[in-house]
């Protein structure tokens, strides 16, 4: 077997500087992707939270009889049904009906209902809907939900990013590793290495290099995210509060530096030919 | 028949970065075996006529051909399957500072893949005969020139070459290692055929072995003395002053070793 060693090295303060902008950028990278994904399970329990709920108002007590048949001849349907009283009702609109209480009059009678699956929801919605207003907790939460498919979409953008960086700061280091060895460079090359060779070299050193600042960005990123996480959670507030990381998440942030990892090799001896092939 | 030609120029100009010529209209063969030095003022265009054969210098004008094939338009990787039938010695050493004496005479083994248990034998082995073997470990830039120079031959003999382009490997020697030198050169040329070509001011050594000589003059070259010779007859040196000085292992035993480590790569 062929053992292959590094011949090839980069100054101390390449490294150390290699070491640190990669680790930054695979903290960034992770922090981006674990907040994505933490908002992404928040968005999923909210949704999934209310898809089979739904109010029913009645505006026009003349229609009270009929919705309330057909609520009731839809109890198979029907998970549960609760019926907003008049005086929580009274205690729900007080804002706007205090003082004169003319509006008291003209409350409307409310049903707060679960069905037992979403076509259960839209078969009696359909029978409900010419006696009375039916409306989806989903659809009353879109604006959260949007909102938070909107960070997802911005923390992904982030990731994009941050991998575009990731890319152009280890081309960058090839170019720059090439210029400050040029001197080696052309002693391999007098040598006899071919420039498949030396483009190997440079994979091992920018893996090498990009491991252990996978490492320590994985690392810096989870507590982050850990501590972030726990404050949401801490909050108690709506969607924050349903944020959170599962197993299959915590799996998806550990491949992100082993990914990038392969990312920068690939990257690395991409910029290397060329270099070489341009020298 | 078959064609012995190791180095071919035909009408070979070359210059400098700067745009002067050093050399022009340069033609001449060099026979498989032959042992040549090279001599002329300095920045007569040696070391180009040395780069341009190593390929590290593109001619402006004309045609070379190593081995019988044409350089003219080669790939990066075809040059680089040329080079690892040479091997140069420079005048500055070209030493790595980052890596020992070892890994630095390891280098052209190992770009070229060879197992490192065979690289130690003979690298080690190398080492030893040029009288360094105990500064294995040691940085280069802890080295004297001349111990600096020898590194630079271990790294050039290692790969057993079929050329070997030297350029005053012997500028930073005393007299009984460059002598040493010199047998080692002679032993590589006599055994394997090694076509040698030696850059040197130093007319005690071209006086001591009785090589024909390439000169540079006037961006031309010239030939003198006997013509070059296959490598079952190559000139040799005086015999008398060479044992004078000898006190190394004998290079016979050295590359005796060396030809068998070498079997399965078949490189001379």
């Amino acid at each position: 077997m062929i053992k292959k060693q590094t011949v090839f090295s980069l100054v101390h303060e390449q490294s150390v500087f290699m070491t640190a902008i990669m680790s930054m950028l695979t903290f960034l990278a992770v922090m981006a992707l674990g907040v994505a994904l933490a908002i992404g399970t928040g968005v999923m329990r909210w949704n999934a939270q209310w898809d089979l709920f739904a109010t029913v108002q009645v505006m026009n007590s003349n229609n009270a009889d009929a919705t309330k048949k057909i609520i009731d001849n839809a109890s198979d349907k029907i998970e549960s049904v609760h019926e907003i009283s008049k005086s929580q009702m009274t205690d729900l609109m007080r804002p706007w009906i205090s003082g004169g209480g003319a509006l008291q009059n003209y409350l409307p009678q409310m049903y707060e209902i679960k069905f037992k699956s979403k076509s259960d929801m839209a078969t009696v919605a359909e029978q409900i809907r010419p006696h009375a207003r039916v409306l989806t907790h989903a659809d009353a939460m879109r604006g959260a939900t949007t909102a938070g498919w909107k960070m997802i979409l911005i923390a992904a953008l982030v990731l994009g990013m941050t991998l575009g960086v990731i890319g152009i700061c280890i081309s960058y280091i090839a170019r720059n590793t090439a210029k400050l060895h040029r001197r080696e460079l052309e002693i391999l090359n007098q040598v006899g290495a071919r420039d498949s060779f030396v483009a190997h070299q440079m994979q091992i050193i920018t893996g090498k290099v990009c491991a252990l600042s996978g490492l320590i960005g994985f690392v810096a990123a989870a507590i982050a995210l850990l501590l972030i996480l726990g404050a949401a959670r801490g909050a108690r507030i709506g969607l924050m509060a349903m944020m959170g990381l599962n197993g299959a998440s915590w799996i998806i942030l550990m491949l992100l530096p082993v990914a990038i990892v392969i990312f920068a090799i690939w990257i690395a001896k991409r910029t290397t030919l060329n270099i070489l092939k341009n020298s | 028949m078959e064609d012995n030609t190791a180095i071919s120029f035909a009408n070979v100009a070359a210059k400098y970065d700067n745009g002067r010529e050093v050399l022009s209209d340069v033609s001449f063969n060099i026979s498989g075996g032959a042992f040549y030095f090279l001599s002329g003022a300095s920045g007569a265009g040696k070391t180009t006529l040395l780069r341009l054969i190593y390929q590290l210098h593109k001619p402006c004008q004309g045609l070379i051909k190593l081995f019988g094939k044409s350089t003219d338009g080669i790939s990066r990787d075809e040059i680089t399957d040329l080079r690892h039938k040479m091997a140069i010695v420079f005048q500055e050493y070209s030493l790595l500072s980052h890596l020992s004496v070892f890994d630095n005479v390891a280098l052209p083994l190992r770009v070229r893949g060879m197992p490192e248990e065979k690289i130690k034998k003979l690298v080690s082995k190398t080492l030893e005969w040029v009288g360094l073997g105990k500064y294995a470990d040691a940085n280069p830039r802890a080295l004297s020139g001349g111990q600096q120079q020898r590194v630079s031959v271990a790294r050039a003999i290692v790969v057993q070459p079929a050329i070997l382009l030297a350029d005053e490997p012997t500028g930073n020697l005393d007299d009984e290692n460059a002598a040493r030198l010199m047998d080692l050169f002679i032993q590589m040329n006599k055994m394997f055929g090694t076509t040698i070509i030696l850059a040197t001011h130093s007319k005690k050594l071209m006086d001591t072995y009785k090589f024909p000589v390439i000169r540079v003059e006037n961006n031309r070259v010239s030939f003198a003395g006997t013509a070059p010779r296959p490598n079952t007859s190559t000139a040799q040196p005086d015999a008398k002053d060479t044992k004078k000085v000898w006190k190394g292992p004998k290079p016979q035993n050295y590359f005796a070793e060396l030809s068998k480590q070498f079997d399965d790569i078949g490189n001379a």
